[in-house]
């Protein structure tokens, strides 16, 4: 094992130096005329859920428009995780097997430095950028200036409730805990509260809102604050939940969706999860359909809390050759229109990262939900936004499960965490 | 006797080994040299940064309290698994090796679990372990237990998964043992009077020594490298009580494109792995026939 990973190390490293003494040379690596016929893009993506019809229109339209492309898509892991360590290997190696991908708002600053991602400001500068989209979507995407991938949608951390349990929903962490455990009590559900409590990057949306609806921050002059009273408040309470059983001892191996099936199944009496899960809730055949409340997440004055931003941007992979360039722009700048924002939404739930969709007649009449949840989506709040997000997140994982679980107290987690974090970033 | 040209022959000889020796080179020692080369550099991925930084990986490493978690949990893990599969393994294999009608289909059908990829069977049991669907918390009366997500009790929940992946292997090693004890010993046994505990002491036990030994290192060996189990398991959580050696190198290597302190990792396995090695080549060398 070791020595195949060695052996990768290597490979990986041979590879990036033959692309790096290319890159050297006359243009980007791979360049070359166009081959006649067909012209073959492959877009990779991960999976929406629901049917997957509308979305193949919206593919076979620009195949309409444009007789001489052929859209491929190819499926990837939904776990954020995995998604990104497959393209950490395979941009590294230089992959040019795919030109369109997703990049989560958490990958930019780090993929732009890397140099895996095709510069947009050309037809996506970033000054009309911040005229479409929403404040955080056209952050996330701008680095140094310049555009490196275009916003598709957004998600946001958000709190589901069975609205045919409570006629409101909870302002304050204080009475999600009350209404929680009253309806366990009543027998009307089995758990009160599920979320995301893996050790993975999901607990890291979760924490983070805790600590948010808190009143915590995530930086300060560069330096992120994790030894802060409002941080320990934040875990405090994710753990006061597993140990008063607000929340079942499933929570800390559960991903989405694990906690989408228990509360689809009408096992809980609240999820925290993000927008996606409600077209799933309401889908015919789901025991809940009908039945299902989306609101912002809770804070300590019952003010609409924040959630952890993310969501998908399109991204061009910088080992594309610039011949097969164009029709991947004219492809992004499809699939990121407005028409394909309220596809998203009416059919997948997803939000729109610019404001208009959300005013548009469709949206309002087939994805209320949606077009209700402009004010969530404009409270999100980024993660650390950073280069070194990778190491970072692989920190805090660790530690915000150590305080979750019951290993470590959160102000020890957080001391933890903090001493960790600084190390890494101030090295840089 | 005399030789006509001992040089020729020499170099005939070095010729033919030369093929194998620089392979050895190419895909064992180059690689070592390459990962240790590494470890002594300061180097990530995506900054493109490569500087070189001594044995400071190295003196972060003997601080790094993660380090010497993934290692007790790495150690802990290969002695549990390796002890229970040892035991399971020699029972399963005296049972095969007895003369039971349909032996050859039990041998095969015992091998069921070895010959499923590891990945394949860690998700199965992952399902197993399900809090809220699981066949095994539905089975055993533990009430609300979440086998992957409580500190604890994930590491034994991994340490199950191995032990019955990896039985079968430990008992097809032993059954190969146990058929070169010849049967006369048992018959003159049983005509001294000895009874069949007796016999197992006294025969069965000390002539499968060096299988036991082999057996023993191989496994240790491959336990101490676990990687794909409890990652699919668990991801190294919760917590990292259940990170190894392996899931600490991957993670910085492959996830956050630290190959510098990375390799250093990978180094550190390697040289726990080699001094185990040294230590059952001295030990048991004989009994394996290593020595």
């Amino acid at each position: 094992m070791r020595r195949r990973r060695a052996l990768e190390a290597l490979a990986a490293l041979g590879t990036s130096a033959l692309v790096g003494a290319c890159n050297t040379g006359a243009g980007p690596a791979g360049e070359g005329t166009r081959p006649p016929g067909k012209l073959r893009l492959v877009f990779k993506h991960q999976p929406l859920w629901g049917d997957p019809a509308p979305f193949r229109a919206l593919l076979a339209e620009f195949e309409r428009d444009n007789p001489d492309v052929q859209v491929v898509t190819e499926p990837l892991p939904n776990a954020s995780d995995v998604v990104h360590q497959f393209f950490l290997t395979a941009l590294e190696g230089g992959a040019r097997d795919f030109d369109v991908f997703v990049v989560d708002v958490v990958w930019v600053p780090e993929f732009a430095r890397a140099g895996w991602l095709a510069d947009l400001s050309a037809t996506f500068a970033p000054s009309a950028l911040r005229e479409q989209f929403l404040p955080g979507a056209a952050e996330a995407v701008v680095y140094e200036g310049k555009t490196w991938a275009v916003p598709w949608y957004v998600d946001v951390g958000v709190l589901y409730y069975r609205s045919d349990l409570f006629p409101e929903p909870p302002r304050t962490q204080a009475d999600l805990e009350r209404m929680a455990a009253g309806a366990v009590a009543a027998g009307q559900v089995k758990h009160g509260y599920v979320w995301q409590g893996r050790q993975y990057e999901g607990l890291i949306c979760n924490a983070y809102e805790a600590i948010w609806g808190h009143g915590g921050s995530t930086m300060k002059d560069g330096r992120l604050l994790l030894d802060t009273p409002e941080a320990r408040a934040g875990l405090d309470w994710l753990r006061k939940l597993l140990e008063a059983r607000i929340s079942p001892p499933s929570v800390t191996s559960m991903a989405e969706e694990e906690a989408r099936r228990v509360f689809q199944e009408g096992n809980a009496a609240f999820m925290r999860n993000w927008p996606y899960a409600y077209a799933e809730a309401q889908r015919e055949g789901s025991p809940i359909r009908g039945k299902v409340g989306m609101v912002a997440l809770p804070s300590l004055d019952g003010q609409p809390g924040s959630g952890a931003l993310g969501g998908y941007q399109l991204a061009l992979n910088a080992h594309t050759p610039s011949w097969r360039r164009e029709a991947v722009t004219k492809l992004i700048t499809h699939l990121t229109s407005e028409k394909a924002n309220e596809v998203l939404a009416v059919s997948y739930g997803r939000n729109p990262p610019a404001r208009h969709p959300y005013a548009a007649e469709r949206v309002i009449a087939d994805a209320p939900l949606v077009a209700r949840l402009l004010p969530i989506v404009e409270r999100a709040r980024p993660r650390p936004v950073s280069p070194y997000y990778p190491m970072i997140s692989d920190t805090l994982q660790g530690e915000f499960s150590a305080a979750v679980s019951g290993i470590r107290t959160p102000a020890e987690a957080l001391a933890r965490a903090q001493r960790l974090v600084d190390h890494v970033m101030g090295a840089g | 006797m005399k030789r006509e040209s001992p040089n020729i022959e020499r170099t005939q000889a070095r010729l033919l080994v030369a093929p194998a020796v620089i392979v050895l080179l190419g895909v064992a020692v180059y690689p070592i040299v390459a990962a240790i080369w590494l470890s002594l550099h300061r180097m990530i991925l995506v900054f493109h940064e490569q500087r070189f930084v001594g044995l400071s990986n190295y003196l972060f490493l003997i601080h790094d309290a993660r380090f010497w978690t993934a290692l007790g949990n790495t150690a802990y893990f290969a002695v549990v698994a390796v002890a229970v599969e040892l035991v399971l393994g020699l029972g399963f294999a005296l049972l095969l090796n007895a003369a039971v009608p349909g032996r050859g289909l039990l041998r095969a059908s015992v091998l069921v679990p070895w010959a499923i990829p590891t990945v394949v069977s860690a998700k199965l049991w992952a399902w197993l372990y399900n809090p809220d669907y699981g066949l095994i918390t539905r089975m055993l009366p533990l009430g609300d237990v979440n086998w992957l997500g409580m500190p604890g009790w994930a590491m034994h929940a991994a340490i199950l998964v191995d032990v019955w992946k990896t039985t079968p292997f430990v008992a097809l090693l032993l059954l190969a043992g146990l058929q070169t004890i010849p049967g006369d010993l048992y018959k003159a046994a049983e005509v001294d009077g000895a009874g069949k505990l007796r016999a197992f002491w006294s025969i069965t036990l000390p002539l499968l020594k060096p299988t036991i030994a082999v057996t023993l290192i191989f496994r240790t060996l491959d336990a101490f490298r676990v990687f794909d189990a409890v990652y699919v398991l668990t991801e190294g959580g919760p917590a990292n009580t259940t990170e190894t050696l392996s899931i600490y190198a991957y993670k910085t290597l492959m996830r956050s494109g630290d190959f510098g302190y990375g390799s250093t990792l990978a180094v550190a396995t390697f040289l726990c792995v080699m001094a185990i090695s040294l230590v059952y080549v001295k030990v048991l060398g004989r009994e394996a026939g290593l020595g």
